[in-house]
């Protein structure tokens, strides 16, 4: 015996109307706010062209000064993620609720790292500037905080989803809570970690550019004196070389992350 | 500091008036006082929600006593976590249905997670065991017959096999106390037979006091030499397991025996 079929819900239709107004009358807001104008942009398109005309062809015979820079950016990266990646571990273990070995631990370790996270990139790499001198141990400096920043987060949250049983074993056996830790949480998760320190490996090669800009050496100081000389051809060589490696170490990392996990 | 050579004619567990009532506000230990002796193998039955998993870790006070005291040869149970507690854990080993095993290490890591509480902490964290607990180990591998598995991931063993190691673990601290919570829940019969028979062997070997968490009959009355019956938290048998009878039964599980108390197959 079967209960009577319900009639079908009618759709809200008032929350739908609600949320189709709130959310375009915010981007209209902020189109007004930014001045969006169609016939503005149509009107200036040839400031654009003008300036990617004199950005073509790339100037090739620039590369081999590249080298150098090149090189510099990629050891501010790789230095930035291993030392980032290193403290990133009793950071993250320490902020992951069902590990931490208490309350308030927890609780200072979570807002130590959601400070972190806060300050942008080009905060830090001005910090360190500051504070050690132009150049690229500035630059490694903020890349290793900022991959502090992203392995912590990402990795205390797959220590959150672990199999607690784990951890009851070691106990039960009397390790201590080092132990438990090394013994029963982080064999559970090392290849999360791998791939994330892979990541911060990816984003860092990206952000040791933008730190050139403000003086924390590597391919991005080139690029800023080149384009404080209106060498547009220069700067177009730069990027390129910057994209192709962005992608180039992308693939190799996609590649690796996969068979992790 | 408490003494820890057994004190002679101290039982090996000895509770008394002990309580444990959860925050919820279920007792799941009422008012039990037991004695287990040293070199004994007890059998704890009871239906699912009787308290045999509670009572198991009280034992090693993964769960803390509420109220009343218990002993392990004639050292009470620290109830705050610490130095003291993790010395006592170290002398009692667990088994678990689930294995609990570290499926990504080696099975001779496993082991070596027995020998925790007797290795400086820097050189278990570093991975540096010394010689003597890797010949431990490697002992303890022996006694469940599968050495040849040592370098071998945990993951590829097959249920039997993980549930040695479980075994070999807990063997290899050297217990004075083992506590196996479900131990063949997980397995087939032959193997959960096979299992058994290997805890048997350990205890009449080693002598070391056993505490087996069962629920099938038939399994506790063929392997308890003594068996312990709960009941919502209370004790409600304890005797021998070959004379224990259906009606006994029906007193610790509320009804009578039915086909899936029982194990059967593998049955001589």
């Amino acid at each position: 015996m079967s209960a009577a079929r319900p009639p079908k819900p009618s759709p809200p239709w008032a929350l739908y109307g609600v949320i189709l107004a709130v959310v375009g009358g915010m981007t209209l807001w902020s189109a007004f706010g930014v001045g969006l104008s169609a016939r503005e942009i149509v009107c200036n398109l040839g400031g654009g062209t003008r300036l990617l005309r004199e950005s073509w062809p790339p100037d090739f015979g620039f590369l081999p000064r590249l080298w150098g820079p090149f090189l510099e950016t990629l050891q501010i990266a790789l230095i930035g993620t291993v030392v980032g990646g290193i403290i990133a571990i009793p950071v993250a273990v320490l902020a992951a609720r069902p590990v931490s070995p208490n309350w308030i631990t927890w609780f200072l370790d979570r807002n130590f790292m959601n400070v972190l996270r806060t300050m942008p990139d080009l905060f830090w790499a001005m910090l360190f500037a500051a504070a050690v001198g132009f150049g690229p141990l500035a630059g490694a400096l903020a890349l290793s905080v900022f991959t502090v920043a992203v392995v912590s987060k990402l990795f205390s949250e797959s220590m959150e989803s672990i199999d607690l049983n784990l951890p009851e074993a070691v106990r039960a056996a009397g390790g201590s809570w080092v132990q438990m830790v090394r013994f029963s949480v982080l064999p559970q998760v090392w290849p999360h970690y791998a791939s994330y320190v892979m990541y911060a490996f990816e984003l860092n090669v990206r952000a040791s550019m933008v730190l050139g800009l403000v003086g924390a050496g590597g391919i991005g100081m080139i690029l800023n004196t080149q384009r404080a000389s209106f060498e547009y051809e220069r700067v177009t060589m730069i990027i390129l070389m910057v994209l192709v490696a962005v992608l180039v170490i992308e693939q190799i990392s996609i590649a690796i992350r996969r068979r992790l996990i | 500091m408490s003494d820890p050579t057994p004190s002679s004619g101290a039982p090996a567990i000895r509770y008394r008036n002990a309580n444990i009532t959860y925050a919820g506000g279920v007792a799941a230990m009422k008012d039990l006082t037991l004695d287990i002796a040293p070199g004994q193998f007890a059998v704890i039955v009871g239906s699912s929600g009787a308290g045999k998993s509670t009572l198991m870790r009280s034992v090693n006070g993964l769960i803390p006593l509420t109220s009343g005291s218990v002993e392990i040869f004639g050292r009470p149970v620290p109830t705050k976590p610490g130095p003291e507690l993790r010395r006592l854990r170290a002398d009692i080993g667990m088994i678990f249905q689930d294995f609990r095993l570290v499926k990504r290490l080696t099975v001779l890591d496993n082991v070596l997670i027995g020998r925790l509480a007797h290795v400086p902490g820097w050189r278990s964290l570093l991975g540096l065991w010394p010689k003597k607990d890797i010949e431990i180990a490697f002992d303890a591998l022996e006694r469940v017959g599968i050495p040849d598995k040592a370098y071998v991931k945990a993951s590829q063993l097959s249920g039997g096999q993980q549930q040695r190691v479980g075994i070999a673990r807990a063997l290899a601290q050297q217990p004075k106390v083992i506590l196996a919570d479900e131990p063949v829940a997980s397995l087939d019969p032959i193997t959960s037979h096979q299992v058994m028979q290997d805890l048997v062997r350990i205890n009449r070997e080693l002598g070391i006091t056993t505490i087996i968490n069962l629920h099938f009959l038939d399994l506790a009355k063929r392997y308890g030499q003594r068996i312990i019956g709960l009941r919502h938290g209370e004790l409600v048998y304890d005797g021998a397991g070959d004379t224990v009878t259906d009606r006994q039964f029906l007193e610790i599980y509320g009804r009578p025996p039915e086909e899936d108390d029982f194990l059967g197959s593998a049955h001589s």
